[in-house]
């Protein structure tokens, strides 16, 4: 098994700045993903570590070895393609099977090793199939089982369920993950959809603009973005504009609120919607800022209000919200600790 | 030092594609560049400065202008009025009229003018017997109505795409919108058809410059470089004169080609949109359909006496004279020509078979875009697309009878310069194939290990069988159909059948070259239909949609 780490990697296509020198540190046997809009770099990060694009500057090291000069197929990953880059014209154990061949395997270990695998991504006898016969799902698996089959110790996914329904992308991410941490390999997962990254991963690295932005654990990433950027692209964010008085509060728009910690000078208040609890009346907690009710969605799961305060519009999600719906004033109360401050100049590292 | 080192490694990668690569840069650079610039280079620069004092090149040269003016106009016209017609889906018989502008594509390209003589000439079938006028069709009227119907297919074909491409809604907006059945024709269907029609007279005057066929045949007295080029060597043994000819007519073929590729191909591409779901075109007004369903008539006519008139002339006794039915002409055509024509199907099959692996090749690693030259070796194969068949003649029969190349004399000097006539057509449908195949099918294999050719081999070959088998069909039948080239190359012991015929004609012996062409004709058409049943079975696994 092997881990994989990136030292300042740049790539350029031209004028673009692709990636912008790029530092990660996947560890053996984790599950990580690369998240970010498009043309963040993400996906151009990923295949310099399978070897499909050469690295301007840095160096790529797999286990203990400096890869950068490797054909991706001596490189000990197996990639797994955003369209699935299925050979239309082989049948399915015949795709299964082509790193196989290339190794020349002798034939009844590929046999076996190719029946295996396909069992081992739960489609056993469609083997003789041709790749359009199947559903997208099943597609899915194919190429997840040909890229298994050469046994790499790195396993690169880059948005292998975009191509998927909504439905289906939750299940099969699961199967990902499962089989991930029963086979014990590194894997490198590339996405924009952020809660498929929340979800699957150990740690998640933000990429913008060809630079990663926080690398964490879910959780991390979600409570403790590092800067605006990251609060606003994981998840639904309020920001709101505050002054640290250095006594563990801060001042923002004219109210005093209770933070956790101490904060100085000029900051932004980072406030998860459903942090944030709204009543009819005021309660007896601190941190109650009155504001009135612009409009409702109900979600299923959840309501969620616009809520005009000061001037400035919160998004406020209340749980399992029942037949209950607020409307006109309300006082929204947010508890000191799920208050996460950045401070001024939190912004984005920008290239 | 250690960057310059480093880069260099990456960048020569793997040795077989290298390997690859130099062979598709050797063959092309010593088949396509070293040919031209022999015939370029051999006169002399005083026979070049001499030029105008060359009344004859000079009435050859404005003669080919006025030529590729007359039939470009006329086939272009006929062939847009035709696709326009055969475009609408309510045109009474509109697949027996699709079918028969595709034929001539499948024949020998100076079979309308021999038809032609056959049935317009002094004793032909229809203005001799029929209507007992004496009528000389040699001449550059002949010439004029020869090209238009031989070439007007092109035309038709390009156009056909363009407007087959033309969304139907479009049409029915501005007739929601108000707009009557002229004004839709002039503002909605005109306009989006004007960069096929720009390709298809660019197309077109590129064929008539190179005609070859048709001009030796019934041009008569009327001097023409194409076949100016063919008479020095013929008749004078004057090399030079024929190199000086055909370098005076790639000029203008070069700079119509030109013209295509950087203008009008691009411009083709943006008109071919919007397919998306496909309504019925509306329906065609009385007064647009039954006009245009007689043209259409009087144009299949023209097409129709190319085959009765050469069918005819395979079995009448003697021409003109003496109609009775006779198998003669057969045993005369199958007695000297039958050889020949086998040596044709040879030839031919040899050829497609090259152009089509170089063509698949050289797509292959201009695709690679790893040494940075690949630019140069897509231009040397798109090139001879450009050079009219008799300067690859002239040019092969130059470069390949002297040292340090002696091909002369041997079935490959012919089949190499068909081969390499003939790239352009393989190439293209090579790049355009590989174009629809998601680059990330050959990075999954190369994930896996497959080597550069390994990838050619495993992704590209069985995906490209259809362009493939594309490309053999249409380089032999455009082989066996051949004339321009073989003229200058064959020799008496390689002896072709369009030699053959040219020959008979020559000779008078019309009975029998009518029996020479209708079996070719035969060839040509198996030769399509085996194809289209070949790709009617549905090669497993080609892509799809």
């Amino acid at each position: 098994m092997a881990d994989v780490r990136l030292v300042n990697i740049t790539k350029r296509f031209g004028p673009m700045l692709a990636v912008d020198d790029v530092s990660l540190d996947v560890s053996d046997g984790s599950f990580t993903t690369l998240l970010g809009p498009s043309g963040c770099g993400k996906t151009t990060t990923l295949r310099i570590v399978a070897g499909f694009f050469q690295p301007d500057a840095g160096d790529v090291f797999i286990g203990r070895d400096r890869v950068n000069d490797l054909p991706p197929h001596r490189r000990r990953t197996a990639m797994v393609f955003q369209e699935y880059a299925l050979f239309p014209h082989m049948t399915v154990f015949e795709n299964v099977s082509y790193g196989l061949r290339m190794r020349a395997v002798p034939a009844a270990e590929t046999r076996r090793r190719g029946s295996d695998v396909m069992e081992l991504v739960g489609l056993p006898g469609v083997g003789e199939k041709f790749p359009s016969r199947l559903s997208g799902g099943q597609q899915q698996r194919v190429a997840l089982a040909r890229a298994l089959v050469v046994e790499p110790e790195v396993l690169l996914l880059d948005e292998p369920l975009s191509n998927l329904d909504a439905k289906l992308r939750v299940r099969v991410r699961t199967e990902i993950r499962l089989l991930q941490q029963r086979l014990g390999i590194t894997a490198v997962y590339v996405t924009h959809d952020q809660e498929e990254a929340l979800a699957i991963s150990d740690r998640v690295a933000v990429m913008n603009h060809g630079r990663i932005q926080q690398v964490g654990a879910p959780l991390e990433i979600y409570h403790r973005p590092q800067n605006r950027f990251v609060a606003d692209f994981v998840g639904l964010a309020n920001f709101i504009e505050a002054e640290g008085m250095g006594d563990g509060t801060v001042r923002a728009g004219g109210r005093i609120l209770g933070i956790h910690g101490r904060a100085v000078g000029p900051v932004t208040l980072v406030l998860r919607p459903e942090s944030v609890q709204m009543r009819r009346q005021l309660s007896a907690g601190a941190n109650a800022v009155p504001g009135r009710v612009a409009a409702m969605s109900f979600l299923g799961t959840l309501a969620r209000y616009w809520v005009d305060v000061d001037g400035t519009q919160w998004i406020v999600d209340v749980p399992s919200p029942g037949d209950d719906v607020l409307s006109g004033d309300v006082f929204l109360e947010i508890p000191p600790e799920r208050i996460h401050v950045l401070p001024e100049g939190g912004r984005q590292q920008a290239g | 030092m250690a960057v310059l080192s480093r880069r260099l490694r990456v960048s020569v990668g793997d040795p077989g594609l290298l390997a690859a690569f130099a062979l598709v840069a050797g063959v092309l650079l010593i088949f396509v560049f070293y040919p031209a610039a022999r015939v370029i280079s051999y006169p002399a620069l005083t026979e070049y400065l001499a030029i105008p004092d060359q009344a004859r090149w000079i009435a050859a040269l404005r003669n080919s202008l006025l030529m590729m003016l007359l039939s470009t106009g006329t086939a272009t016209v006929v062939g847009f009025f035709y696709a326009y017609a055969t475009s609408r889906e309510d045109l009474p018989g509109r697949k027996v009229f699709q079918l028969l502008s595709l034929l001539p594509l499948f024949a020998p390209p100076f079979m309308v003018a021999f038809a032609y003589i056959l049935m317009f000439g002094r004793q032909g079938l229809i203005t001799r017997s029929v209507l007992g006028l004496d009528v000389n069709i040699f001449g550059w009227q002949g010439l004029w109505l020869v090209q238009t119907v031989a070439f007007f297919p092109y035309a038709v074909l390009i156009i056909s795409q363009v407007l087959d491409a033309i969304n139907p809604t479009l049409e029915h907006a501005a007739r929601d919108l108000g707009a009557t059945d002229t004004t839709v024709f002039r503002t909605i269907t005109l306009p989006l058809a004007r960069p096929g029609i720009a390709a298809a007279m660019l197309l077109v005057a590129i064929s008539v410059l190179a005609d070859f066929g048709n001009a030796v045949l019934i041009a008569g007295n009327f001097p023409l470089l194409a076949t100016e080029a063919w008479f020095r060597i013929e008749g004078l043994g004057d090399l030079s004169g024929a190199a000086v000819v055909v370098s005076m007519l790639i000029v203008p073929t070069i700079a119509l080609f030109v013209l295509e590729r950087v203008w009008v191909s691009r411009r083709l591409y943006t008109a071919i949109t919007g397919r998306g779901s496909r309504v019925p075109r509306p329906a065609t007004p009385g007064v647009f359909k039954w006009p245009l369903l007689g043209f259409c008539l009087v144009v299949a006519f023209f097409i129709g006496i190319v085959y009765v008139g050469v069918l005819a002339g395979a079995f009448a006794r003697t021409w003109g004279y003496d109609w009775t039915f006779t198998f003669d002409h057969w045993r005369l055509a199958l007695a000297q020509g039958g050889d020949h024509l086998i040596n044709s199907i040879k030839v031919g099959a040899g050829s497609a078979l090259l152009t089509s692996v170089i063509a698949l090749l050289a797509a292959f690693v201009t695709s690679r875009r790893r040494y940075g030259f690949e630019r140069i070796l897509d231009f040397l194969a798109v090139l001879p697309a450009a050079l009219p068949g008799v300067f690859i003649g002239v040019g092969y029969l130059l470069a390949f009878n002297a040292p340090p190349f002696v091909l002369g004399g041997t079935p490959w000097i012919l089949i190499l310069a068909l081969t390499f006539w003939h790239i352009p057509f393989g190439y293209q449908a090579a790049v355009a194939g590989m174009k629809q195949i998601d680059r990330s099918i050959e990075e999954a294999a190369a994930d896996l290990g497959a080597s550069g050719l390994r990838v050619l081999r495993d992704v590209y070959l069985p995906l490209l069988r259809g362009p493939f088998l594309a490309s053999f069909v249409t380089s032999f039948i455009r082989a066996v159909t051949n004339l321009s080239i073989v003229v200058f190359l064959v020799t008496p012991r390689n002896l072709v059948a369009t030699y053959s015929i040219l020959s008979m004609i020559g000779g008078g012996f019309w009975g029998a070259a009518a029996a020479l062409t209708t079996a070719l004709l035969a060839v040509t058409l198996v030769t399509v239909t085996l194809a289209r049943v070949a790709i009617g079975r549905g090669l497993r696994g080609l892509p799809t949609g």
